[in-house]
């Protein structure tokens, strides 16, 4: 399947041949690290900062894996789709070159958050570590990029999209143990916070942090990601016809 | 090379393209019809974009469902769109043709068809800086990269000037000559009627005439033109619009 990387240089290439939005990437992600993660007068912890890093590392993640599903909202607009769909290559390579390419520019930008942190004092102690925590980072960008493409190619404009994606990435955030740990919410936010995928991550990552390895979250996280690109691939074969 | 038989494309209750039967030969082939006839569904039913509801066509031999991968290696699909990557140049955009199509020697290749539609000295610029012509040429480019036996063309000189115009079809022309078969749908008369070997005409979904241009002028008297031909078969806008187009052409007529 070398299409998928030909699909995946495509879009690399064109994303970073515009330095606004190389730029514009980062500096959310930044601002939420040394504008929250410094400044909250919180009690639970004398070290907030390395309690949001994790946070701040999979929200970079999440909403960037969801604002990835307007690139399949451009291609199907503007007329690219239907002429990779009328060529032989393996039409589900479309999607998993897109899949590849969000996650890995979710990469990209938590490396960023990862620099910024470390230089504020926030440490790994595992080199091994650090790349566990790249891959779950991966997986987690997987499951939701996955889950943004396929939303994506229901959806047949960008306001349309743009809606959507507002609807979820937001409270999905605020309705985990992103910002606070889960015996300090109240009860019902608990129980949402409980279910919520990004609270997993979010924990498993927590782990990986402090020195311990998380086999369940890990697994767990790779299950749902492979469930949802098989659902993704199902979905467009049957759309893209 | 394209035949379709009892082609047919329902949209809910509503019929696209109504039972067409036609056979292209190695020519270049006009599709004409107003907004909305069923020329795009009818193109996006032979490039596998769209699956028939019922009927059946092939091409060159492949039935366009069941053998949708051959039928996908054996042509080339340009759209109306122009779809370009602005950001990318104009050889990365027909590079990424040649590696999706897993063209054999594709740097040489790329080079030759950059030099074909003449955008070799613009070959690395980005094509957002390329003027509507080029971009079009560019998409011929990339459609051809792969040297496909069918190409399919969507209003191929949609909104471009006239001489951008008459440097597409020279190139469509020349591939033409090269032994291509070119299937392809317009709004233009003029150009169907100068380039065209054989045009059909459609409407609401039906086929209503094909044969050559020529032929089907003479058939409506001397001096007639293709757009005489293709008031005199279509009715769809002029019915609805209550306007009497036979009553309006013999008004003109009497003037001049």
């Amino acid at each position: 399947m070398k299409q998928i990387f030909y699909y995946f240089e495509r879009d690399m290439r064109k994303w970073s041949r515009s330095r606004i939005n190389v730029v514009a990437s980062l500096a959310m992600p930044a601002a939420w690290l040394v504008l929250v993660g410094l400044t909250l007068p919180i009690r639970f912890t004398d070290n907030y900062l390395e309690f949001i890093t994790p946070s701040i590392l999979v929200m970079t993640m999440l909403f960037s894996s969801l604002q990835g599903g307007a690139l399949m909202i451009f291609d199907k607009v503007l007329g690219f789709l239907n002429k990779f769909l009328a060529m032989p290559a393996p039409r589900e390579s479309i999607l998993l070159g897109k899949i590849l390419f969000i996650s890995t520019r979710g990469l990209l930008q938590a490396t960023v958050i990862l620099l910024i942190a470390g230089l504020l004092g926030v440490r790994i102690h595992s080199p091994l570590n650090i790349a566990l925590v790249y891959l779950t980072l991966f997986l987690f960008g997987v499951l939701f990029s996955a889950i943004a493409t396929t939303l994506a190619l229901h959806i047949s404009d960008h306001d349309g999209y743009a809606a959507v994606n507002s609807m979820i990435s937001m409270p999905l955030f605020f309705a985990s143990n992103a910002l606070m740990p889960y015996d300090k919410m109240p009860e019902w936010l608990r129980m949402l916070a409980m279910v919520n995928p990004l609270s997993h991550t979010i924990d498993s990552i927590r782990v990986l942090f402090a020195g311990g390895l998380p086999v369940e979250g890990m697994v767990g996280l790779a299950v749902a990601a492979g469930v949802m690109v098989g659902v993704g691939v199902v979905q467009f074969r049957r759309t893209g016809v | 090379m394209i035949e379709m038989h009892e082609l047919t494309k329902y949209f809910g209750s509503l019929c696209a393209v109504d039972h067409v039967n036609l056979k292209v030969e190695n020519e270049i082939f006009g599709l004409l019809g107003p907004n909305g006839a069923g020329k795009s569904t009818t193109v996006m039913m032979l490039t596998t974009l769209l699956k028939p509801s019922s009927g059946s066509a092939s091409i060159c031999g492949y039935n366009v469902v069941k053998d949708a991968k051959k039928v996908r290696g054996t042509i080339s699909y340009v759209p109306q769109d122009m779809a370009v990557d602005i950001k990318l140049t104009g050889r990365e955009n027909v590079m990424l043709y040649a590696k999706l199509y897993g063209v054999p020697d594709r740097n040489m290749r790329v080079d030759d068809v950059l030099e074909l539609l003449g955008l070799t000295g613009r070959a690395g610029d980005l094509v957002r800086t390329y003027s509507g012509g080029m971009r079009r040429r560019l998409e011929l480019a990339q459609a051809l990269v792969h040297e496909p036996e069918v190409l399919f063309l969507d209003e191929p000189t949609l909104g471009l000037d006239v001489a951008a115009r008459k440097k597409i079809w020279e190139h469509i022309s020349a591939l033409r000559k090269r032994g291509m078969t070119i299937f392809m749908t317009t709004h233009y008369m003029e150009e169907a009627d100068e380039y065209c070997d054989r045009v059909a005409i459609i409407d609401r979904g039906r086929i209503v005439v094909v044969d050559s241009p020529t032929n089907l002028k003479l058939g409506l008297g001397e001096g007639a033109s293709l757009n005489d031909v293709f008031l005199e078969n279509v009715k769809t806008g002029e019915d609805q619009a209550g306007f009497d187009a036979f009553r309006f052409r013999t008004m003109l007529r009497r003037r001049s």
